[in-house]
């Protein structure tokens, strides 16, 4: 544990097992700076939240918001709040199309802007050192800040558990290995002073004893602005292999400290708190300027687009209003990307907004992303074996995985795959690895909690017979000791029973059969509406 | 199993199966051209009546399976068995012996199993071995066209004679219009210099040298050793292609290296022959860098394909100086192949955040 505490003073990066080079693709949007966004003729701003109920919208439709002003509530008060990008009147509070990994329909709020953009009055703070830490932390909780490089944790939730969960070390993230995007190597590049400052400020925060920035080596110009702002800070600065996908978690953990996570066990539990740049830089400037977070840092990028660039991208903004700032080429614009190219969502609909955890757009042509070719069989070439970053043998997953092979899914691992894409990339025979591996993931899920459900009804099974075994055998105890009853029924095997008593009881049985019958005649007349079978009632619709 | 469309790694390596194979038929050229400039056009007739009879054959099986057979031929993958069969087989094989083996081989070893991608054996091999073991005499022979025709005036064997001749024993008995000038082939020619080196002979290249020879000159001997470079070279190509890795040749050529090093004994009574006969002598290139590399039916593990190498190595050299087969490639491979699925299993990296490098983890208490 101590160990994380000191800094290496020899930099020394780990290799991590596997990964790809592809083509970095990020060149073309890193030529402008970033741009501030024009305003859109609608936001739209979803409630969800990152595993978690939506929150309550606190406004109505036809309320007039100001910039910055909270629009929600919640029961947790740790919740990444929603704020108001820009001031104007609410529209509608409904379900809108969204885009979180896959595109689905979720609550949101409709703002349409007035164009005034008058502002709610925050109070800036010139420096951080003199507040005490609590008023930082709340100044980041109410930012309503989301995790930017991925799932969109909501960032109060995760400096809360790393205050309670003696962190080390903290790592922030910004080796950005995917192709195509550039959000954070431009905001590096623009602003390293303020992402630093985040990072000092999250360091105060989740009293970690060591903070180190890692950056891809490739990526020149931010390394350069970061060194330049290291002089005033005690972050350290790690370089890690210009390859994909060394940004992810538990692989730039390796890169930072040598060692591995364990499997199953979270960043935290190794005293490791881990966030990506941008989410820094937003943490910074909530607690400096004491605004929430209504932007964030999107690349627009694609072969289809005239001018790519960085856009600081106010949260709400319609995809489609961010392409056209750029100039889509219409006709060789095939398909649209949400994220970066191996990790990324084609998009099926262009009317969603862009959100925290929007960092790219691609508008494609068919060069940038070709067809998808017909899957062939596998061959067991290993290429996937080898740009594995966890070790996995995907060619023998693959196997399994066809044949629902759960043991051996289990046993070769299938569960720690991070799902990066580097065996779908290299594979020669098309095969949608990753596919087959969320799917298998999905089996091995539900495997176990049919089993779990099995187990469950087995035992109220059993428990069931148990009781009525146990009620019958009281019972019998209870009847037990009355052994000789007064008057027994005549058996119909002893002389007593006769031919005539038998009549009797066969004409008695008859009648009482009858009235039954007769009972239930009555019950279904009375049953019967009275209109019914009356032609005059039942038309009208006719 | 039912995939999901929606998100798929959208990005992918300009790789392709068929162009994987393609490359593997490419690197085998310098060592087939070799064989041509020695042994005369029985190597090609070979490749192309295997090809025929394996594209047609994967054709029907493939439709009778219900795939798409035109897709399915698209992936190269029978032409390549086909060529390393025609490879592997004697120039001068029959005709019909030729499609037993090459349809044994696919419709039965290749696709009874589940076709491209599933079957244990490599299918090139066990249709050799079917040959061998069916037709030891034919599979035995390696028909050389004669130099010289009866009037003794010399021919060439890469000339129309030389073709004819050729011909004559892919299809006996066929009209061909100066076959009756043309001397009988022999039955045997040579056999692969191994048959000699239990006398310890030295390489063809070094007498031929000593000799003043030309190293491609006919008649130097020198004919299987430039093959095996040929091979050599290939093989060396498809490692800086990286369509195979360094793994299975480098062990299979290591373990017979080392085995011969440490067996060879030149002046005592136990002559294994040499290290340089035992991997330039025979089909050890050829099984090194182009047979035992079938990535279907060797291990895939990288740490199995070194062992998997050493099963196939210590193979070739057992059933070279101790079997009753010359020439072991083919039982080698098919001995590895069976070995490779236990070695896999064995193998196994370890995977992330399972190794010993681990970071120490608190219980997790915290977690509320």
């Amino acid at each position: 544990m101590s160990k994380l505490a000191h800094p290496v003073r020899g930099r020394r990066v780990h290799g991590i097992a596997g990964g790809i080079t592809p083509a970095a693709n990020k060149a073309a949007s890193l030529r402008s700076r970033i741009m501030p966004c024009p305003l859109a003729p609608l936001y739209t701003l979803p409630l969800t939240q990152y595993k978690s109920v939506p929150l309550t919208p606190a406004v109505q439709a036809g309320d007039y918001v100001q910039k910055y002003q909270r629009l929600t509530t919640s029961a947790n008060p740790d919740a990444a709040h929603v704020h108001a990008p820009t001031s104007g009147r609410i529209a509608a509070i409904r379900n809108c199309l969204i885009a979180d990994r896959v595109e689905t329909l979720a609550p949101c709020i409709e703002l349409v802007p007035d164009g005034a953009d008058t502002a709610l009055g925050c109070s800036p703070v010139p420096d951080f050192r003199k507040l005490p830490t609590s008023e930082l932390f709340q100044r980041i909780i109410d930012a309503g800040i989301c995790g930017m490089g991925g799932a969109g944790f909501p960032v109060a939730q995760k400096l809360r558990l790393a205050q309670s969960a003696d962190c080390q070390l903290l790592i922030i993230n910004a080796v950005e290995c995917e192709p195509f995007i550039s959000a954070d190597h431009a905001l590096l590049r623009e602003r390293a002073a303020d992402v630093l400052l985040g990072a000092e400020i999250v360091q105060t925060v989740c009293r970690a004893a060591r903070c180190v920035i890692a950056l891809k080596r490739d990526m020149h110009a931010a390394i350069s602005a970061t060194r330049s702002a290291l002089a005033h800070s005690t972050v350290e600065m790690l370089l890690v292999d210009s390859k994909y996908p060394a940004g992810a978690e538990r692989q730039l953990i390796e890169a930072v400290t040598g060692m591995q996570l364990p499997a199953g066990s979270l960043p935290l539990e190794a005293g490791i708190l881990m966030l990506n740049a941008g989410t820094t830089y937003a943490c910074g400037q909530a607690v400096v300027t004491g605004s929430p977070c209504i932007s964030r840092i999107t690349t627009l990028t694609g072969s289809a687009l005239t001018t790519p660039k960085n856009f600081e991208a106010l949260i709400g903004t319609p995809v489609t209003f961010l392409l056209e700032l750029c100039g889509v080429k219409q006709h060789d614009h095939t398909a649209t990307v949400l994220g970066g190219s191996l990790l990324g969502v084609e998009l099926a609909s262009l009317a969603v907004p862009s959100t925290q955890t929007t960092n790219c757009l691609i508008a494609a042509t068919s060069a940038d992303l070709p067809q998808s070719e017909p899957e062939l069989a596998c061959i067991r070439c290993g290429y996937c074996a080898d740009v594995c970053p966890v070790r996995l043998l995907p060619q023998q997953l693959h196997a399994f995985a066809r044949n629902h092979a759960h043991a051996q899914l289990q046993d070769y691992g299938l569960t720690e795959c991070i799902e990066c894409g580097a065996c779908d990339y290299v594979c020669p025979s098309h095969i949608p690895l990753v596919q087959y591996f969320r799917a298998g993931k999905q089996e091995l899920r539900d495997a176990t909690r049919h089993f779990e459900q099995a187990e469950s009804w087995r035992t109220r099974f059993q428990q069931h017979q148990y009781r009525l075994k146990r009620e019958k055998e009281s019972a019998r105890e209870r009847r037990r000791p009355e052994s000789q009853p007064t008057s027994a029924p005549v058996s119909r095997h002893s002389p007593a029973f006769s031919r005539e008593q038998a009549q009797n009881e066969i004409a008695a049985a008859v009648a009482r059969s009858k009235a039954r019958q007769q009972a239930r005649t009555n019950r279904l007349l009375a049953s019967v509406p009275k209109s019914s079978g009356d032609p005059e009632d039942s038309g009208g619709v006719a | 199993m039912s995939v999901q469309l929606h998100s798929r790694v959208l990005q992918r390596a300009p790789q392709s199966t068929r162009a994987i194979m393609l490359q593997v038929m490419l690197a085998c050229t310098p060592g087939i051209l070799l064989s041509v400039w020695f042994f005369g056009y029985g190597i090609v007739l070979n490749i192309v009546l295997a090809s025929a009879f394996a594209l047609f054959t994967e054709a029907v099986i493939l439709s009778v399976r219900a795939r798409n057979w035109w897709q399915g031929l698209q992936d190269n993958s029978a032409l390549v068995t086909a060529v390393l069969f025609g490879i592997a087989v004697p120039p001068g094989l029959p005709w019909w012996l030729v499609a037993t083996g090459i349809v044994f081989a696919i419709a039965i070893v290749k696709h009874s199993f589940g076709g491209l991608g599933q079957n244990p054996f490599n299918p090139a091999m066990s249709g050799y071995l079917l040959l061998l073991l069916a037709y030891p005499l034919d599979m035995t022979a390696w028909h050389v066209p004669a130099t010289r025709l009866f009037d003794d005036t010399a021919i060439s064997t890469l000339g129309w004679y030389g073709l004819q001749q050729s011909l004559l024993a892919s299809f006996p008995g066929l009209p061909l219009p100066s076959a009756t000038s043309l001397p009988a082939i022999d039955g045997l020619a040579m056999a692969t210099p191994l048959i000699e080196f239990k006398m310890a002979a030295t390489s063809a290249l070094l007498s031929a040298r000593e000799s003043g020879l030309s190293f491609f000159a006919r008649e130097s001997g020198t004919g299987w050793e430039l093959v095996n470079f040929g091979y050599l070279l290939g093989g060396l190509y498809l490692l800086a292609r990286r369509i195979i890795s360094w793994h299975i040749p480098v062990s299979i050529i290591g373990t017979v290296a080392l085995l011969a090093t440490l067996l060879y004994a030149p002046n005592s009574f136990a002559i294994y022959g040499t290290p340089y006969l035992h991997l330039f002598g025979s089909a050890t290139m050829l099984g090194a860098f182009f047979i035992a590399t079938d990535p279907v039916s060797a291990a895939t593990t990288r740490r199995g394909q070194l062992l998997y190498g050493v099963c196939i190595g210590l193979g070739i050299y057992c059933i070279r100086v101790w079997g009753s087969y010359l020439d072991s490639v083919a039982i080698a491979v098919l001995f590895g192949n069976l070995c490779a699925p236990l070695l896999d299993h064995w193998c196994r990296p370890t995977i992330y955040g399972h190794g010993a490098r681990q970071l120490p983890v608190t219980g997790g208490e915290w977690k509320a």
